[in-house]
């Protein structure tokens, strides 16, 4: 099961994940994020606090917008990952390419600072 | 042995028959001669009575066997036997009769001799008649049979035949015992004869004739029963051939049946047409349930139905509408029956205006019932009957049954037309699965053949020298898998190993794992350190993998003479290695990232290779994230610590069995029933020396 819930702010967009990303349902993570990406959205926050798990596929679809983060000098941030889900960032050597932080305060100061 | 073909045994009975009727002939004709010129005692009565038996035995053989033959005609055929016969012997008769009638008064017409002659023809003809008519009745009787009925008729010959040489016991005409059994005979003809169940099956001018045969036959059985007495109450010198009880028997037999054959159609007339609407609703029921078969389409069945409700209801006119499939095509008209185009029309808009159709037809709501039925104020048409055919539940067209009188539809034709288009849909809907079912067994197969294919690409036999064991194990969630491992021998001492995991599962994932083994082929022949394979490995997949996919890999090199590992983790899970000088199990936990994440030069820098000198004892463990993220019933994950301990606990074991108890475990954990959600691979290293 996976929620997804978006809310634009000022600066940025959150995308809230709640539950578990996996191949059933990683297309709807893949639509909220191109859906920021045709709005042209430069901050993109997901807060990952309830997230509980992510699959391969769900990885995939952070893994497949990287390119274009870079391209449109998109700030992405994932904050509040859990340590199971932020080693599983980490074991794929996904943590190396995006920014993965703690908190939301932090995540709100890096999108000030940019 | 000579065997007698079947011709020519019932000409001998007719042989027999006739040669016994001439001896019974010139027996009575001597006889006759004798009495007129006062000779006595010439010929004994009884040679008679029994040359008259084995003439009755004979035609009675002759008539059982020749209708055996025939035993398939049809019921009009047994009664149009018996009344044809009946006419010949009556016209004999009469010939007879119009015979004497030219000879007048002349000396002739009064020769006892010749009359006898006569008699004896008459006889004869008679016998024919009611012997042939007995057997056509016994098949009618027989029709259906039981084993009651069966025994019934057995009986009944028996008795025949006894009644026939009752005649030598008792000669004294009509004293107790003859009428006892003639009584008795009559009563069982009469139990015998209610056996009629061939007339129901009989079409209305079926009925019609044999009404008219029956009548014949009765008519031809008076007659031929008063000439008969009337000849015997003429001429007494002659010795009474009818005064045999057999051929008595079989006169009320014959006129008993016929009489209540006769009754009985003519009752079963004004019903017939119901019975023959029955049968022919059966007969459409039957067709309409018989699945399509193959090379037959759904129209056909459909062809049938309307066919069918059409027949059932004595429908005028109707059509059928097809719904479309598609929601932006427009329904098609089929099976347009007795109706034009221009009249259809018309009784659709009248339909249109109407209730309860009008509702149906324009919010093309599904009907609640399985009919709607009602009235139009049509000048041809007045009731209308409209069906809707579905198959699993989705509406595939409406019937439209027509009729031009004012209330066409009765209760029972609503019922058995209901009837025949929920058998249609079921017709149609198991054809569809069936087609399903092929379809799927295709793909099944074709599932099978991956399958096949890609056990084929996880090596069956694992490279190692004697320094170190080794053993394997990978289980797919779905018919195929993503994991993947490897073991390359370079020389004696020198190994490449390989294991990997293609991002998401199934077919896609299989395909991608074929990939990375033809990469693993190419790139280990080179002899690469594991961090400028991995990197090559990085930029070939990036050529070929999908936008979102990935492979997560580590690869090693080992060296059994220097007892080195060299390894690189591209994203893999990091490998768990049991030291022998620590004591402890811990994972080695490199930078590394997986392959097709970053799709350029840069890779490299993403990478770190580990180094580390193994000893005898050591234990490596390499797996997939199937195993660590093994979720039980409590939407647990397995894990790294328990995996960890695991190999703490089991390090002692040959590489086989540690390997076997990890596996155990994660199914123990996971539940044996329920089925994997992600592929599971395990290899176990054991290093010896």
């Amino acid at each position: 099961m996976l929620t997804i819930n978006k809310t634009a702010e000022k600066s940025h967009i959150t995308i809230a994940l709640q539950g578990e990303v996996d191949a059933s349902n990683s297309v709807e993570l893949d639509e909220v994020i191109q859906e920021a990406l045709d709005d042209n959205i430069k901050n993109i926050l997901v807060d990952g606090t309830d997230l509980q798990y992510i699959s391969s596929a769900g990885l995939g679809v952070f893994m497949s917008y990287l390119e274009d983060f870079n391209e449109h000098n998109i700030l992405f941030i994932i904050y509040g990952l859990n340590e199971k889900v932020m080693n599983v960032f980490h074991i794929l050597g996904l943590d190396q390419l995006i920014t993965i932080i703690d908190s939301r305060e932090e995540a709100e100061k890096l999108v000030h600072e940019a | 042995m000579v065997k007698l073909p079947q011709i020519q045994r019932g000409k001998i009975y007719i042989l027999l028959a006739v040669l016994s009727w001439m001896g019974l002939l010139l027996v009575n004709l001597i006889r006759v001669f004798g009495e007129i010129n006062q000779m006595e005692g010439v010929i004994s009565k009884e040679i008679t009575w029994v040359l008259e038996i084995l003439f009755f035995i004979w035609l009675y053989i002759y008539f059982n066997d020749s209708i055996k033959k025939n035993e398939n005609r049809n019921f009009i055929d047994f009664i149009w036997r018996p009344a044809s016969t009946g006419l010949i012997a009556t016209g004999t008769s009469f010939l007879i009769i119009f015979f004497y009638y030219l000879l007048g008064d002349s000396r002739l017409s009064k020769d006892l001799l010749l009359m006898n002659f006569f008699y004896h023809v008459n006889f004869a003809v008679v016998s024919i008649f009611l012997i042939s008519t007995t057997l056509s009745w016994k098949h009618l009787i027989l029709y259906q049979k039981s084993k009651a009925i069966v025994q019934q008729w057995q009986a009944y010959e028996v008795i025949l035949l006894i009644s026939m040489f009752f005649v030598l016991i008792s000669q004294a005409s009509f004293n107790y015992g003859f009428m006892f059994g003639l009584i008795f005979l009559i009563i069982y003809g009469a139990i015998l004869s209610i056996n009629l169940k061939w007339i129901p099956y009989l079409t209305f001018r079926e009925k019609w004739k044999s009404i008219l045969f029956m009548v014949i036959i009765i008519a031809c059985t008076v007659y031929l029963f008063f000439r008969l007495v009337s000849y015997t109450q003429q001429n007494i010198h002659f010795v009474n051939l009818s005064e045999n009880l057999f051929l008595l028997g079989l006169f009320v037999f014959v006129l008993l049946y016929a009489v209540f054959s006769l009754l009985v159609t003519l009752f079963n007339l004004p019903t017939s047409s119901v019975f023959e609407q029955k049968l022919t609703e059966a007969i459409s029921f039957q067709k309409l349930s018989q699945s399509i078969k193959p090379g037959e389409n759904e129209e056909q069945v459909l062809d049938i139905l309307m066919d069918s409700c059409m027949s059932a209801a004595y429908v005028d006119a109707g059509w059928l509408e097809l719904h479309p499939s598609e929601p932006e095509e427009s329904s098609k008209i089929q099976l347009q029956k007795f109706i034009s185009n221009g009249e259809r029309q018309e009784v659709l808009e009248l339909l249109r205006k109407v209730e309860p159709f009008a509702s149906y037809l324009t919010k093309r709501s599904g009907i609640k019932k399985e009919y709607l039925y009602g009235q139009i104020p049509h000048e041809t048409y007045k009731s209308v009957l409209l069906l809707s055919v579905s198959v699993n539940k989705k509406s595939l067209g409406d019937i439209f049954l027509l009729k031009e009188v004012k209330d066409g539809f009765n209760k029972e034709m609503i019922n058995i037309i209901t009837t025949f288009v929920g058998q249609t849909s079921i017709s149609i809907e198991n054809h569809r699965l069936l087609n399903e079912a092929i379809k799927n067994e295709r793909y099944r197969e074709e599932l099978e053949i991956a399958q096949r294919v890609q056990r084929s690409l996880l090596p069956s036999e694992l490279h190692h020298n004697n320094s170190f064991e080794i053993d394997g194990f990978s289980a797919a969630a779905d018919e195929v898998g993503g994991d993947y491992y490897e073991t390359f021998r370079f020389d004696n001492e020198n190994f490449a190993l390989i294991i990997g995991d293609v991002s998401g599962k199934g077919t896609s994932a299989a395909f991608n794992m074929s990939q990375m083994k033809g990469v693993f082929h190419s790139l280990v022949q080179l002899n690469l350190s594991p961090k400028i394979f991995l990197s090559k490995a990085n930029s070939a997949l990036s050529r070929c993998l999908e936008k979102n996919n990935f492979i997560t890999t580590t690869y090693y090199t080992i060296n059994t003479s220097m007892k080195e590992i060299h390894f690189a983790r591209a994203g893999h899970c990091p490998t768990l290695f049991y030291s022998q000088g620590k004591g402890c199990s811990r994972f080695l936990n490199i930078k590394g990232m997986g392959l097709g994440i970053v799709r350029n030069e840069g890779y490299e820098n993403y990478l770190e290779e580990g180094y580390l000198k193994y000893q005898p004892g050591d234990v490596m463990v390499m797996y997939t994230d199937g195993i660590v993220e093994a979720k039980n019933q409590e939407n647990q994950e397995f894990g790294y610590d328990k995996l960890r301990l695991l190999l703490d606990q089991y390090k002692a074991l040959s590489a086989r069995e540690i390997k076997s108890k990890i596996v155990d475990e994660v199914y123990d954990f996971v539940g044996r029933e329920t089925l994997p959600d992600d592929d599971y691979s395990i290899l176990v290293i054991k290093f010896n020396a």
